[in-house]
Order: C-alpha cells, then sequence, then structure tokens
C-alpha cells in the first residue's frame, strides 16, 4: 500500500513537473536585455471614440537576436479578460495570430491582435489595450529567461450617446465625426427652381420671340409682324402694311372682317377684345389709305410705326396673351 | 353744289328718317334703305307680310318728301287700263273718262305704291315696267311724265295661288327689295297692339312733317350725290369680284348648306343690278358723312339690292329667299378688300 501510494505521487509529480515549470509568471523575471528584441507596432490612427461592440486591431512585429528565441506559449491566449487591480476593465482579446521568419542572426514574428470592448459609460473614460508580456529563452542557456513587455496602447471609450437632452449641431466633439447635412430639399428646390427658370426664360423668348419655333408662334399675326417691321415707311409701304393686317384678320378670322362686323371676329377670336378700339382705329387707317383719301385718322404722323405696335400686339393676342398696354399710340 | 348744302341734305334726309321712324316703329333698316333708294333715285319691291305696315310706310314718306301719292290694288283682273283711266256713268247719264293713278297726280306724282304685284297679270306687269323704266307713258294721244316717280311694289311671298311671279328681267327693274317683317321686340309689338295712336293710320301719318323733302329737286339732288362720292380703285376692284362671286359663288369657296352649288346660281348679278348696287352705296356713304364708298356701305345695300336679281335653278326657287341670304353672307365673307 505504501508503495502504491509512493508510486501515485512519483507519477504525480512527474505530470505536474513540466507545468510547474512552465507555469512561471512573466512578470516576475527579468527583462530582456537591451538590444536583443526589437519591437515596431502598427496601431489604429483612431485612438477615441471606440464604444461597445468595436474590435480594435494591433500588429506588433518582433525582431528577436539569437541566442534568444519566443517560447510561444507565452503569447496572449484569445478569450482573456484584460484587468486593472483585479477588476475586469471591460476589454477582451478576441484573437491573436501570428506569423514567423527566421534569418541567420534572428527572428521575426508578426503578432496580430484584435482586441473587442465590452464596456460603455454614460462618459468618455480612459482604457488601455494590454500591455502583454512575452517570455523569451537562451537557446544556449536554458535556464536562462526573460520576459518583455509589448506596450500597451491608450484609447477612449466614448458612451453611445450624450447624456441628457444635447444639441447635436453644438456638440463640437472631435469623438463625433461630421454633421453631414441632408441637401435633398434643397436639391429639389434647386431643380424646381431650375424649372421654374427655365419656363419662365421660354415664355420670355415666347412673348419676345420673332420666330415660329413654339407652338402658336408662327400666326399670321406674328408673320405680318415681322413682315411690317421690313416695310419702308412710304406711301407705297404703308398701303403693304395695310393690305398684310386685312389679311392676317381675314385668315385669323377665316371671313373677311370689315368694320361693320368686328362684333363677329372678336366673338369668333375672343383673344382679342383688348383690341376692340385699336381694331376700330385701324379700320380709320385703312379707310384713308385704300378708300377715301380725305378722311382723318388719328394715328399721328408715322402711321406705319402704329402698324408695328398694332401687329405686336395682334400677335400677343393670338398667342393667348394678354398685350402690353400702349403707352404711346400714335406718331412715335 | 358746296359741302355745306351736301350736309343741309343729309340733315334733311336724316330727319324724314327720323319722322318717319315716329310713325313707323320697329324698321329702322328699311327706312333706311327706303331713304337711300329716294336718294338714288330706285324702284322698291317690299316684300313682307300682310299687315305689317308697309302702306303707313310708304304714306309717312310720301308725306316727308311731298308730291303725289298713288296706289293700286294687284288683283287677277287688273287690266293695264286700270292703271291709267277708269269709266264711270256721270250724274248726267253721259260716260266719263277720268285719269287713272297714274295719271291722277300728273308730273307731280312721287310714290307710286302697287300692293300685292304678283297678283296682278304679266299685262300689267308689263305697263309698269315700261313706266319705271322710261318714267313716262302714252295715253289719250299725249306722252305723260313722270320724272319724280318712284314706284314701290309689294308681293306676298306666302300665298301662291293665283298670283303671277314677277319674271327675273321684271325684277331687275328694281333697284332693291326690301323685306318688311314684323319687329321681334316685345316692347315694340305690345305698342302695336294697345298703343291707340297706331290705331288710326291717317292721323298717324299725319303726324309726319310734311315736305321735309322738296320731290321735285330729288332728282337733280341724287346726281350730285353719286358726282360726289368718290369710289377708289380698290373699291372698285371689291365690287367687280363681288359681282364674279355672285355669278360663280364655288370659285369663291362660298357654300350654301344643302345645295348644289354647281347647279344653284343659273345668272348672277346684272350689269344694270350692279350699278344700282352702287348708287345705293354711295347714297348711303353720303348719309354717313363719308365723301367715298367704303366695302361697308356696299354691305348695308348689297343684299337689298342683288338678291332679287339671282336667277336659281328652279328647283331652289321655293328657298329663294333663304338660298339668296346665306349666298349673299357668304360672298360678303369671302370676298376681301383689299
Amino acid at each position: 500500500m505504501k508503495t502504491t501510494i509512493r508510486i501515485f505521487y512519483w507519477l504525480l509529480a512527474l505530470t505536474l513537473a513540466p507545468q510547474i515549470a512552465f507555469a512561471i509568471d512573466s512578470q516576475n523575471l527579468p527583462d530582456a536585455p537591451s538590444g536583443i528584441v526589437t519591437i515596431k507596432t502598427i496601431d489604429p490612427v483612431r485612438l477615441v471614440g471606440y464604444t461597445v461592440g468595436d474590435i480594435i486591431e494591433r500588429e506588433v512585429i518582433l525582431t528577436i537576436k539569437q541566442p534568444y528565441k519566443l517560447i510561444e506559449t507565452s503569447l496572449p491566449i484569445a478569450g482573456y479578460e484584460k484587468r486593472y487591480k483585479g477588476q475586469v476593465i471591460g476589454i477582451e482579446l478576441k484573437s491573436v495570430s501570428h506569423t514567423k521568419k527566421e534569418h541567420s542572426g534572428n527572428a521575426t514574428f508578426d503578432i496580430k491582435l484584435a482586441y473587442q470592448i465590452f464596456t460603455n459609460n454614460i462618459v468618455a473614460k480612459n482604457a488601455a489595450l494590454g500591455p502583454e508580456y512575452l517570455n523569451l529563452i537562451n537557446t544556449k542557456n536554458s535556464k536562462d529567461l526573460v520576459k518583455f513587455r509589448i506596450p500597451s496602447l491608450d484609447i477612449a471609450i466614448s458612451p453611445i450617446a450624450i447624456f441628457g437632452q444635447v444639441k447635436i449641431e453644438n456638440n463640437m466633439s472631435p469623438l463625433r465625426g461630421p454633421l453631414l447635412l441632408s441637401s435633398i430639399k434643397e436639391n429639389q428646390w434647386l431643380k424646381l427652381s431650375n424649372g421654374i427658370l427655365a419656363i419662365s426664360l421660354l415664355g420670355l423668348l415666347y412673348i419676345l420671340g420673332q420666330r415660329a419655333w413654339l407652338p402658336r408662334m408662327g400666326g399670321t399675326f406674328a408673320k405680318t409682324h415681322r413682315a411690317i417691321r421690313k416695310l419702308p415707311s412710304t406711301p407705297e409701304g404703308l398701303k403693304q402694311a395695310v393690305s398684310k393686317v386685312h389679311e392676317s384678320l381675314n385668315t385669323s378670322a377665316e371671313m373677311s372682317v370689315f368694320s361693320n362686323n368686328v362684333a363677329i371676329f372678336l366673338a369668333k377670336k375672343p383673344n382679342f377684345s383688348p383690341m376692340t378700339g385699336e381694331i376700330d382705329q385701324f379700320f380709320s387707317l385703312s379707310r384713308q389709305v385704300y378708300f377715301e383719301p380725305n378722311a382723318a385718322h388719328n394715328l399721328g404722323a408715322n402711321p406705319l410705326r402704329w402698324l408695328q405696335d398694332f401687329t405686336r400686339r395682334c400677335r400677343d393676342c393670338e398667342r393667348g396673351l394678354l398685350p402690353e398696354t400702349l403707352t404711346q399710340k400714335s406718331g412715335r | 353744289m358746296s359741302d355745306r348744302q351736301l350736309a343741309d341734305w343729309r340733315n334733311h334726309a336724316l330727319n324724314l328718317e327720323s319722322e318717319v321712324n315716329k310713325v313707323v316703329v320697329g324698321q329702322q333698316t328699311p327706312i333706311r334703305l327706303i331713304t337711300t333708294s329716294i336718294f338714288a333715285r330706285g324702284h322698291v319691291l317690299l316684300e313682307g307680310d300682310v299687315g305689317v305696315g308697309k302702306t303707313t310706310l310708304l304714306r309717312a314718306f310720301t308725306r316727308g318728301i311731298g308730291g303725289g301719292y298713288q296706289r293700286i290694288e294687284g288683283t287677277i283682273d287688273l287690266m293695264p287700263n286700270d292703271l291709267v283711266y277708269h269709266t264711270y256713268l256721270g250724274e248726267d247719264g253721259k260716260p266719263h273718262v277720268s285719269a287713272g293713278p297714274l295719271l291722277m297726280s300728273g308730273e307731280n306724282l312721287s310714290v307710286f305704291f302697287f300692293n300685292e304685284i304678283n297678283r296682278a297679270r304679266p299685262q300689267v306687269h308689263s305697263l309698269l315696267l315700261r313706266v319705271m323704266a322710261e318714267r313716262s307713258l302714252s295715253a289719250f294721244n299725249s306722252e305723260h311724265y313722270f320724272p319724280h316717280m318712284i314706284v314701290f311694289a309689294d308681293r306676298n311671298q306666302v300665298e301662291k295661288e293665283e298670283t303671277f311671279e314677277i319674271p327675273s328681267a321684271a325684277r331687275d327693274r328694281f333697284m332693291m327689295e326690301i323685306p318688311i317683317v314684323v319687329p321681334k321686340d316685345d316692347g315694340i309689338m305690345e305698342a302695336l297692339v294697345f298703343d291707340t295712336k297706331f290705331h288710326n293710320v291717317d292721323a298717324l301719318v299725319n303726324t309726319v312733317k310734311a315736305d321735309v323733302l322738296q320731290f321735285d329737286q330729288l332728282n337733280a339732288f341724287s346726281s350730285v350725290i353719286q358726282d360726289h362720292v368718290e369710289a377708289s380703285d380698290t373699291l372698285k376692284k371689291y365690287a367687280l369680284n363681288l359681282w364674279k362671286a355672285t355669278k360663280a359663288p364655288l370659285d369663291y369657296g362660298v357654300k350654301v348648306s344643302g345645295v348644289d352649288m354647281n347647279r344653284l346660281v343659273l345668272s348672277g348679278a346684272s350689269p344694270r343690278g350692279m350699278s344700282m348696287m352702287l348708287r345705293a352705296a354711295r347714297v348711303n356713304a353720303w348719309l354717313n358723312e363719308r365723301t367715298a364708298v367704303l366695302p361697308e356701305d356696299i354691305h348695308a345695300v348689297f343684299h337689298s339690292t342683288i338678291a332679287h336679281r339671282l336667277v336659281f335653278s328652279p328647283v331652289y326657287e321655293m328657298r329663294r329667299t333663304e338660298i339668296a341670304r346665306e349666298m349673299l353672307v357668304g360672298i360678303v365673307n369671302a370676298v376681301a378688300a383689299p
């Protein structure tokens, strides 16, 4: 029985011996001699504004000179919750991976660490990733064990939302991303304004246009107005102009218009109603030019100019527009 | 004659119109046309129903222009000599001959009204047409003249039995055919029925100022009007186009609903008809204080001077009034001036 118990203890001792040997607390080991380990870290650019659920990645590149080499089992273990003064700080090493490259006098380890945040606060607070400790062993002297400290990375953990009622536009915190204003409404207004502007320009061209490139622009009075503008200010020119206006009236009314059936013309073409008085004036001019030279008209010394204005206003009526008020009816 | 005299005559003419308008209400257009025919010295065919005031109208005009007024009723047994004389047995038991309506007023006859002319025989028409054309008559071995006479004839277009249609050549002698219709205004219609002043025609006619015009000066003054009122080349061209359109309306795009335009017109307006139209248009221009004829002056007399001259295919004669009106309105609408 004693023998059995003794054997059990020996077996237990043999079983636990290596574990005891490797379960050395790294922090109690002496630091690695200077010059043995070269470290380079690739840290995230943003060190603030992290909140629960965020994953922060670090890359540590270690170059370890011989005769020391990394005890790879001392690499941090995924799932380990970081503590500060024995308290869980809410940062967990989510994953760790590394690659190793052997060189003639050294070895390079590329260690990738990913931490995940599991904490939050109503105000921003400091936190740190790491430090991590690695153990090195002198291959020429197995009792020469040293540690190497991967420095911690300070970050700031931000709250998910600002506590209390805050006007977001006034929050100038750099932790908050730029506030993007919605431009949908402005874009809609811009399009609407452009549309109105285009229609207005079109309307202006429609009113002022001399050509016939829009519907109802090529009316008979538009053509007559263009023709009259080219006629010379002579008795013969005036005669032609009056004749052309007669043609336009007849074409527009689809019948011969005379001073005694203007009412019929206006009933057929009510757009011309504002021109009633001027149509009567035109017939008085026609009477003088074609039938009764002694008859008087009150159109001043330049009736051809009056006819130009008259046909322009008739053209407006023809286009369904309200003709502008004549400020000066004759003799311009 | 000076412009002042022309204006004076115009005032008299308008005064006459005004006087006649007082006793014959709601007939402004026929009154204007009769005034025009008086100054154009043209005979007039009146068209209208019975009792619309044709006789009153003519008597009122006669009183205004002075001179003699004679009237005869057209009947189927009327003979030409009935216009010239009639015979009777006198108190002395002997046969006597006295002047008929044509001769009764002598040269002072100014208005001769032939009522229901289409009831008279063609022989009567022949005599009348000669008197109308020549204003003279041979009777009792002497020539009788009626230099101031205007004939107004009435024809009943509704009744056709025992009537003799006036041939187109006879119609052409009349300067105008003027429709006289019952006024449509309710107030006027009521007045015609209930206003007692319209019941006594003699008293009514006597209210017209007498001798507003001098009937024996009308011929001379008519010539003055015709000489004084001008017609421009444009107007002449317009009148010619109207004339052509009466002959070939289809060439001017004139159509009448329900009528084959290729068959409608057998003969358009005659040269005499067109000259009468222009005479009347000149008078209309003068009445409107113009020194030249305008297309509007022609329009004012176009229908009354042309419609009765058109000769339609017999198949369309029954609808003459309606077709002529629509065709002439179409011509006025189709022909442009200038």
